[in-house]
């Protein structure tokens, strides 16, 4: 994948996730007997992409550089979802999508299981093309 | 399709014919196949030179500017350049990196890793890499 792909579709995908996020809540708080609709200043829409787009460089910069052993990929990935996570608490906290502590820790909390998700989705989607090329490759295989 | 083998007494009289109403990837990948059968390239072990065929090849690395052979057991070196075997070689290898093409034919199993690479276990019990920018071609040669 290309670097401008890639900064792309974090962007969008980490734009959607926050999305689905803020959605849930609202959804949780209208089921709790909240309000039944959000106001949002104008600049909270661009504040989203921004937020994508900066998790999208740490991606950029810390996931995807070269080719590496297992161990540093965890390592990398731990780093990668510490600074994904300061970024998202940052811009949460700069454009006030986030006005308590129990606010944040439910932004911490959504922001954990879409991490958790695109990660299982991923490896998910490994094991699979592992499974079908492994399939292939009995078929063709030389005998010795 | 019917498929009719019949065993010859020489090489000269060797020859394949497919007669398809269609001439489909498939044919062509067969017909590639069979061209390449028997190929052989020269390589050097010591003092000799020796005609490698191309179906004993495991894989090919290149390591400062020189070219090496693997087959099962043995090493040679070949003055051709990667990029030239990668014309000479038939449908069963694979660039696999920058610097090594794989006989996709002598690979027991392949284990996705978290990075998206490939690590393949050859039928000798020796372990490659398969980049992750070359994974697509991998999968494109397998029809995966």
């Amino acid at each position: 994948m290309n670097k401008t792909k890639l900064i792309f579709s974090q962007t969008l995908m980490i734009s959607t996730g926050i999305l689905f996020g803020i959605g849930v809540q609202a959804m949780l708080s209208f089921l709790l007997g909240g309000d039944d609709v959000i106001i949002w200043e104008w600049y909270i829409p661009f504040s989203i992409i921004l937020a994508g787009f900066l998790c999208s460089l740490a991606t950029l910069f810390m996931l995807y550089i070269g080719e590496e052993s297992r161990e540093k990929v965890c390592i990398k990935t731990a780093f990668h979802f510490l600074a994904t996570l300061a970024i998202v608490s940052f811009c949460g906290y700069i454009f006030g999508w986030y006005s308590s502590l129990s606010a944040y820790i439910c932004v911490v909390i959504m922001y954990v299981l879409i991490y958790a998700f695109v990660w299982i989705s991923t490896i998910w989607m490994l094991k699979s093309d592992e499974k079908k090329i492994n399939e292939a490759i009995d078929e063709i295989r030389d005998e010795e | 399709m019917r498929v009719e083998i019949r065993q010859v007494e020489s090489l000269d009289d060797e020859n394949a014919v497919i007669s398809a109403v269609q001439i489909t990837e498939s044919i062509r990948n067969a017909s590639e196949i069979l061209k390449k059968n028997g190929a052989c390239i020269p390589a050097i072990m010591g003092n000799d030179t020796y005609m490698v065929r191309t179906d004993q090849i495991y894989y090919i690395e290149s390591v400062d500017k020189r070219t090496y052979v693997y087959t099962k057991e043995k090493c040679y070196e070949t003055k051709y350049r990667l990029y030239e075997l990668e014309g000479i070689l038939g449908f069963s290898f694979l660039r696999c990196s920058k610097a090594m093409i794989v006989n996709i034919r002598k690979i027991r199993s392949v284990r996705a890793e978290l990075n998206a690479r490939m690590s393949v276990e050859m039928l000798n019990s020796e372990r490659l890499i398969i980049s992750r920018g070359y994974v697509k071609e991998l999968k494109r040669k397998l029809g995966v």
